[in-house]
């Protein structure tokens, strides 16, 4: 089984780890590293339960990314998102009962994070074209929707409980 | 100001924190010590066939290989995955025919997906190798998918104790003529001045709750089987395992996980016998089976599919006269719930309209598919399909107005009920058609849309639906709750409801705080532990906050009794003198003289003896509450959905504009949540009527499991929507509520087909209402709307 050293951020927290070259990220942050609050749903970039933040800004189905590629990265899982108090979108979540079971919502938090960092002020209608990738079976996505909009009324950024303390790195690859 | 503190408030989730950041633990996120990798080995390639060899010499010689089982290797007793047979009694059960007919690992595959032998390994993916190298040979057997094929002569026989693949009819002793209803339907008919009758095809629709199921069990060292489990009848899985593996109800445990939704997926039981067995080869292991999405697509039980035929017969000033049903389910490779849903199918009919005459006729086909089970609205969103749709079609004979026609008809307080005995306690159906015709402008849009032209087509439809609050009278209602009162006042209380994620622990925890005069947080509610927590029947007919919710009224009726004997004794007065206050109880004639309910709390626990008396310095013992309920009651929500849709007709495509869904649903508890059921079960209700099916290919084989073949509405797809909750607080429900979780999917299902029926002039017998089928549809009509 081959193997690949790399340097990963996870949650502001630099780990120098050995992966299979073949696992995903989705493994190894559940399976090696711990990080439960990563959900499996399909495996295969359908559903998005497993949505994480890459350098900061984007968003990424961790189960269809291999971790050996992504030496130098900077990873934010939604616990990540709460390391200094929920974030925005995460108190807009409760706020808005956009939670039912609460197995999609790690993944449409930091999708919904990752929209408004980069689109601080959507439509709806790009919240919703936005979030096509994460499906939800419980809501119908009403509330959700509504949380992302209450979200975006707490922007910008300078607001310190919006974000956490991830320092970015370049990675090795850029 | 409202009269209660937290009744009808939309407070936090009690779930909501932890569940943003990511940290409820769901059974694939538990990693214990030692822990070791199950996979089931299914037959993915037949739908029926018999293994004829099964070779694990090379698996086996793999490393990290532990062991492999194989049918023989495991017990041989048989269970059902459904939970019917645990709710009616041995009496019942018999007359109805069920059946335990599945088994842990089988030689005779049933349907795609059936189970074949596990492999325990070191790891998951030394497991899944291994299983890629366990040798199985198969012998094709005659695969048969319907009804029409299984009750064909010359089909082979799935169940032998069940001639002609026929699981299930309504039994005679029970029904005569195996037909459930009142009056003569047949005679009836013939006063009938319009007669409108056809078949209709209804849908496999897949719950794709978004946590596949997973599982770990393990044997401790006393010999202790453990199982941790997301099912949604946690006593149910008890009792099930239990008996499957011959042990003592006391040397099995169940662990409840967090469950990531359900919908019908997780009642009863799915994959805890496999991995029970897996767990009891290797004593002190725990074993983990993570079942993939594909797998998941076939393991869990869907929603019955079948043909339902109607007819129905009205007097030119729209009397109902008449109405005659037969609706043959599609039970899949098993029984589970074959007598329970082509039951409630029928049922749900009944209670609707007044129907000089009703007869109803339900039965359930084996057949290769895999097994059908629960799905939220559990036969009720088959009635709608069809129901609606032919009452439309008769109303436009008629020319009479779908609104005003059902406003005239449907059921209310004091008629029979959806099931005998039970005569509806309330019912805000008139209000709700009215306010929603007025939130969609339905006058005026039926009008407008008499008069169109061009290639988009507008359409306006109307439906309307009852459920059910819990299953009193045909199954059994029973839950168990314990209030234990800490000394400092504040109350755990225990109770093995489960919360799919639909919020009823949150609502179980604002009954119990509103009525001990507790806040939200000095309400702990203890679950999911099968020692600690007594019986209860279990998640489903929408049952929880109805009758769990009674449950812990009762419980804390029996808390506030002994609070105030104690603060009699304290206050040195009779109890009906006193006054209970949630946090204190005084004297009515003089509130000065009172006593905090923490303090009784304490005394009872801290039961000094005064050193100047030589008493005790209050009554003695730790105040605990119980409450052993059984529902003597059903309050049925009603509902009335309005659908206002466009049409393609180059595309077929079927865009929603707005869907305005009315309830009542009694008191609502929580406003917040219940709209985010009614919203929820919308997307569900619009998937079945116009795009999720689980289709397969003529050997049986599934052909769309999974997120990208199987088309649910997302986030972009959903229409304008508007909930509008009728507020009527019932005689019988806890604080006035009914039920709201199965509600709000059932009537957009015929709203949806008569908006499309009433855009095109076309009904559609097969649901999903696919772009497909309306080209075909229109073109076989030989319309033209250019």
């Amino acid at each position: 089984m081959k193997e690949r050293a790399i340097e990963l951020t996870v949650n502001g927290i630099t780990l120098n780890i050995t992966v299979p070259v073949h696992q995903t990220l989705l493994d190894t942050l559940r399976e090696q590293l711990g990080f439960t609050d990563t959900k499996y749903g399909c495996g295969s970039g359908e559903c998005g339960a497993c949505t994480v933040i890459i350098d900061g800004e984007d968003s990424l189905c961790s189960c269809m990314a291999l971790a050996s590629t992504l030496n130098g990265r900077n990873i934010t899982t939604a616990a990540g998102l709460a390391e200094f108090g929920l974030n925005a979108v995460q108190q807009a979540f409760i706020d808005q009962t956009a939670v039912q079971c609460g197995f999609c919502t790690p993944g449409m938090v930091t999708k919904s994070t990752s929209l408004l960092r980069k689109n601080p002020n959507p439509t709806e209608e790009e919240i919703r074209k936005e979030l096509e990738g994460n499906i939800c079976r419980c809501t119908g996505y009403e509330s959700i929707v509504k949380a992302v909009q209450q979200a975006a009324e707490s922007f910008p950024e300078a607001n310190s409980q919006w974000d956490n303390a991830v320092e970015l790195k370049a990675g090795a690859n850029s | 100001m409202s009269q209660f503190s937290v009744i009808g408030k939309s407070v936090p989730k009690v779930d909501a924190y932890e569940k943003v950041t990511g940290q409820p633990i769901y059974a694939a996120d538990l990693k214990m010590q030692g822990m070791l990798y199950g996979k089931i080995i299914r037959c993915m390639d037949y739908a029926h066939a018999r293994v004829t060899r099964l070779d694990f010499s090379e698996a086996l010689k793999m490393a990290g290989v532990i062991k492999i089982l194989g049918p023989e290797d495991v017990t041989q007793n048989h269970y059902n995955t459904g939970a019917c047979d645990e709710m009616v009694s041995d009496k019942v059960g018999k007359l109805l025919g069920d059946l335990r007919d599945q088994s842990i690992f089988t030689q005779h595959v049933r349907h795609q997906g059936d189970a074949i032998c596990g492999v325990i390994a070191i790891s998951e993916e030394i497991a899944e190798r291994a299983a890629a190298k366990v040798i199985v040979e198969y012998e094709p057997l005659q695969v048969f998918m319907t009804p029409s094929e299984a009750e064909k002569a010359g089909t082979p026989q799935l169940h032998p104790e069940k001639p002609n693949n026929m699981a299930f009819q309504l039994p005679e002793a029970m029904f005569p003529g195996n037909s459930y209803g009142w009056g003569d339907a047949d005679e009836a008919m013939k006063e009938a001045d319009i007669i409108v009758e056809d078949d209709f095809y209804v849908n496999k629709q897949k719950q794709c709750q978004m946590e596949p199921h997973a599982y770990i069990a393990q044997v401790d060292g006393r010999g202790r089987l453990h199982c941790w489990s997301s099912g949604q009848m946690p006593k149910i899985t008890h009792q099930k395992i239990a008996r499957l593996f011959d042990m003592p109800m006391s040397l099995v445990k169940i662990h409840s996980t967090t469950i990531g939704g359900g919908f019908g997926a997780r009642l009863g039981i799915i994959a805890e016998p496999e991995t029970c067995a897996l767990a009891m080869a290797v004593p002190g292991r725990p074993v983990k089976v993570q079942t993939l999405r594909e797998e998941d697509w076939i393991i869990s039980e869907s929603r019955h599919a079948g043909d339902y035929w109607m007819r129905l017969g009205f007097k030119n000033d729209g009397t109902p006269v008449a109405c005659q049903a037969r609706f043959k389910a599609n039970t899949g490779a098993y029984f589970t719930h074959a007598s329970g849903v082509p039951f409630t199918t029928g049922a749900w009919l009944s209670g609707m309209y007044k129907f000089g005459a009703l007869g109803y006729q339900g039965e359930s086909y084996f057949s290769n598919q895999a097994p059908a089970g629960a799905y939220r609205g559990y036969g009720n969103p088959q009635t709608n399909f069809v129901l609606e749709q032919l009452i439309d079609r008769a109303l436009t004979q008629l020319d009479i107005d779908p609104v005003k026609w059902r406003l005239d008809w449907h059921k209310g307080v004091g008629d029979d009920g959806w099931c005998f005995g039970v005569k509806y306690p309330s019912c805000q159906l008139t209000e709700c058609l009215k306010q929603g015709a007025a939130a969609i402008e339905w006058d005026k849009k039926i009008a407008a849309f008499k008069n169109q032209s061009g290639v988009k087509r507008r359409g306006i439809g109307v439906s309307v639906m009852n459920h059910t609050s819990g299953a009193t009278p045909m199954l059994l209602e029973h839950t168990v709750t314990t209030v234990m009162m800490n000394e400092d006042g504040s109350a755990v209380v225990s109770t093995a409801c489960s919360d799919l994620g639909q919020g009823s622990h949150t609502v179980l925890n604002q009954i119990a705080a509103e009525a001990l005069g507790l806040d939200m947080h000095e309400v702990i509610l203890k679950t999911g532990d099968s020692d600690a927590n007594g019986f209860d029947i279990g998640s489903h007919a929408s049952r929880t906050t109805y009758v769990g919710g009674n449950s812990i009224l009762e419980a804390c009726d029996d808390v506030k009794k002994q609070l105030m004997e104690r603060a009699s004794r304290h206050l040195d007065t009779a109890v009906e003198n006193l006054e209970f206050a949630g946090k204190t109880i005084f004297t009515k004639n003089n509130p000065e003289n009172s006593i905090t309910t923490a303090e009784i709390c304490r005394l009872g626990v801290y039961n000094y003896m005064d050193p100047e008396t030589g008493e005790p310095e209050g009554a003695p013992g730790q105040i605990f509450g119980f409450s052993s309920h059984f529902s003597k009651h059903n309050s049925p929500p009603f509902g009335a959905c309005f659908v206002e849709l466009e049409i393609d007709t180059e595309t077929g495509e079927v865009k929603l504009i707005e869907l305005v869904h009315t309830h009542d649903i009694g008191r609502t508890l929580h406003p917040a949540m219940a709209e985010g059921q009614m919203v929820g079960g919308a997307q569900q209700g619009i998937g079945m009527a116009l795009t999720e099916e689980i289709y397969y290919d003529d050997q049986g084989k599934a052909l769309n499991s999974s997120f990208t073949d199987y088309k649910m509405y997302g986030s972009s797809d959903m229409p304008k929507m508007k909930v509008i909750l009728v507020e009527d607080p019932d005689p019988h429900g806890p604080y006035g509520a009914k039920s709201v979780g199965e509600a709000g999917l059932t009537s957009p299902v015929g709203a949806i087909a008569n908006a499309v029926y009433n855009a095109l002039g076309i009904q559609f017998k097969e649901a999903p209402i696919t772009p497909e089928k309306v080209l075909k549809a229109i073109k076989e009509n030989g319309l033209n709307f250019a």
